[in-house]
């Protein structure tokens, strides 16, 4: 909680990749969390890509603090025939909330047809999609002009806003244009003055805080919201208001 | 307890810090003004600044346009560029014969050929490890064996590596142990607990924050840096009483 507010951080993955100090260790994400007053955090494993074997441990992982973590679940369209039924699985039974994708790890860019069938499933669910943007073909963020008028009932969570100026423009274009876009802010590009462009340009509402813990800490990450130009009640709308509306809680 | 609003809690002065417009591109921040506008901002009492010029194109014109951002209250810190060529050398002799050089900062030579080992740096190496100047050194520019393999054999050549990343979480406590005098500014450094496991291994005499502004934005680090287990006096060494030491800069130089 930080001054009032619920503190949710929208980024961070369960799993370990070890050679950039990245530990899925509870203690030390709920302590870089309660430093500086991160109530929960959504998390995802992007590992594995059946699916399964990640929501599993994601739902493994946030069984043991469930009031401070929320799973999303992932699929790959690199394996079509699991998706839907894993995401049936994920949502059902392990109580998932909401949907991450990686097109990094696939061969597609994520507005061609091996990806429809998830935004099916979200639009009839009226799910929140988090996808992984940047300024790599795969990754475009102005994909979401395609898929924003297409199924209105999803909302579009464009991560790391694109990372880089261009593919930024691109994301705050697609919000600029639809209600159901969403600009992510975790990113090891700490430019100066990129959460006052997100807010003046793409809308206080539309600003998620994320980390991307535990590759980073969530402490740099958050120091961009509090530490912005921005005023208090845009603050407050990136800290945790937008996440609590989009996710129901 | 964390607010919406942040202010540091000790004296800071931000270690990494680039002026000036890039060959590639306009800065955001266009004169020492804006600069200082920033640091108020921020709670940032002095800077260490370089010239953009300097990184990749010529460190003697950076080091020259330098000067035009220098402010008469000396918040300012001037750092120079420097590479091992003879025009770089004379320059920083001569600047140093005038009582002006506290710190040195690494010219990006691997892009252009030059490894950082001793066979190329040897003259700039022992000038500077004689006068106990510090160098900067941006990581990037630089292969970690040959910064092993380099410290080695200057073992009282005092450095500051700037820039490190997760993607340098494998090497960063092998940099640390292979030089007692190399510190590690953090203003990339996020994998997670990190800081805290590094200061822990290594003290807090070994870190200085800095943001690489306009690269990056100049709070999120410092920000981070108060939010850590680090007590009072490892915070205040870290924001500042480390690069006062390395800089030998008194009370209000």
């Amino acid at each position: 909680m930080i001054d009032g507010t619920r503190v949710i951080d929208y980024h961070g993955h369960v799993g370990r990749w070890e050679r950039y100090g990245m530990v899925d260790d509870p203690e030390l994400l709920l302590g870089a969390m309660d430093a500086v007053g991160i109530d929960m955090a959504c998390l995802f494993h992007i590992f594995h890509p059946d699916g399964t074997t990640g929501n599993d441990l994601t739902a493994q992982f946030v069984a043991r603090n469930p009031d401070r973590f929320v799973g999303f679940a992932y699929v790959s369209p690199t394996m079509p025939d699991r998706m839907v039924p894993e995401l049936e699985r994920a949502i059902d039974k392990l109580g998932f909330p909401a949907i991450k994708l990686y097109p990094p790890y696939t061969p597609w860019p994520f507005n061609e047809e091996p990806w429809h069938p998830i935004y099916e499933f979200a639009q009839d669910r009226g799910l929140a999609i988090i996808f992984h943007t940047d300024h790599f073909i795969n990754s475009r963020p102005r994909y979401f002009e395609d898929l924003a008028p297409a199924y209105p009932r999803v909302n579009f969570v464009s991560a790391h806003c694109g990372n880089v100026p261009e593919a930024r423009a691109e994301a705050i274009a697609a919000a600029q244009k639809y209600p159901n876009v969403y600009l992510e802010t975790c990113s090891t590009y700490r430019t100066p003055g990129v959460i006052e462009e997100l807010v003046e340009k793409g809308g206080a509402d539309r600003v998620l805080y994320g980390s991307d813990m535990p590759l980073m800490d969530p402490r740099p990450q958050i120091g961009k919201i509090i530490t912005a130009r921005i005023s208090d009640k845009a603050k407050r709308m990136a800290l945790g208001e937008n996440a609590a509306r989009l996710l129901n809680i | 307890m964390t607010s919406l609003t942040f202010s540091p809690r000790v004296p800071v002065i931000d270690a990494n810090v680039c002026v000036g417009n890039h060959h590639t591109g306009p800065s955001p921040c266009q004169s020492p003004v804006q600069l200082l506008e920033e640091m108020d901002f921020h709670g940032v009492e002095r800077a260490v600044i370089y010239h953009a010029q300097g990184e990749q194109i010529s460190p003697t014109d950076g080091n020259e346009y330098l000067e035009d951002w220098l402010d008469k209250d000396g918040r300012l810190i001037p750092q120079w560029s420097v590479a091992p060529v003879e025009t770089s050398m004379e320059q920083i002799a001569e600047l140093h014969g005038r009582g002006r050089v506290r710190s040195v900062r690494m010219h990006d030579c691997q892009s252009a050929g030059l490894p950082f080992l001793p066979w190329g740096y040897d003259d700039l190496l022992t000038f500077l490890s004689d006068a106990g100047i510090p160098l900067w050194i941006p990581l990037m520019d630089v292969e970690t064996d040959h910064l092993v393999t380099t410290f080695k054999a200057y073992p009282d050549l005092h450095a500051v590596l700037v820039g490190a990343h997760y993607t340098h979480a494998l090497v960063v406590r092998g940099l640390l142990e292979a030089s007692s005098r190399a510190l590690l500014e953090l203003s990339r450094y996020e994998p997670i607990g990190a800081v805290e496991a590094l200061v822990e291994r290594f003290g807090a005499e070994r870190f200085v924050y800095g943001s690489w502004y306009p690269r990056y934005a100049m709070g999120p680090i410092l920000f981070y840096l108060h939010h850590t287990r680090m007590d009072e006096d490892e915070l205040a060494r870290v924001c500042a009483g480390n690069v006062e030491r390395l800089l030998g800069l008194g009370e209000g130089s």
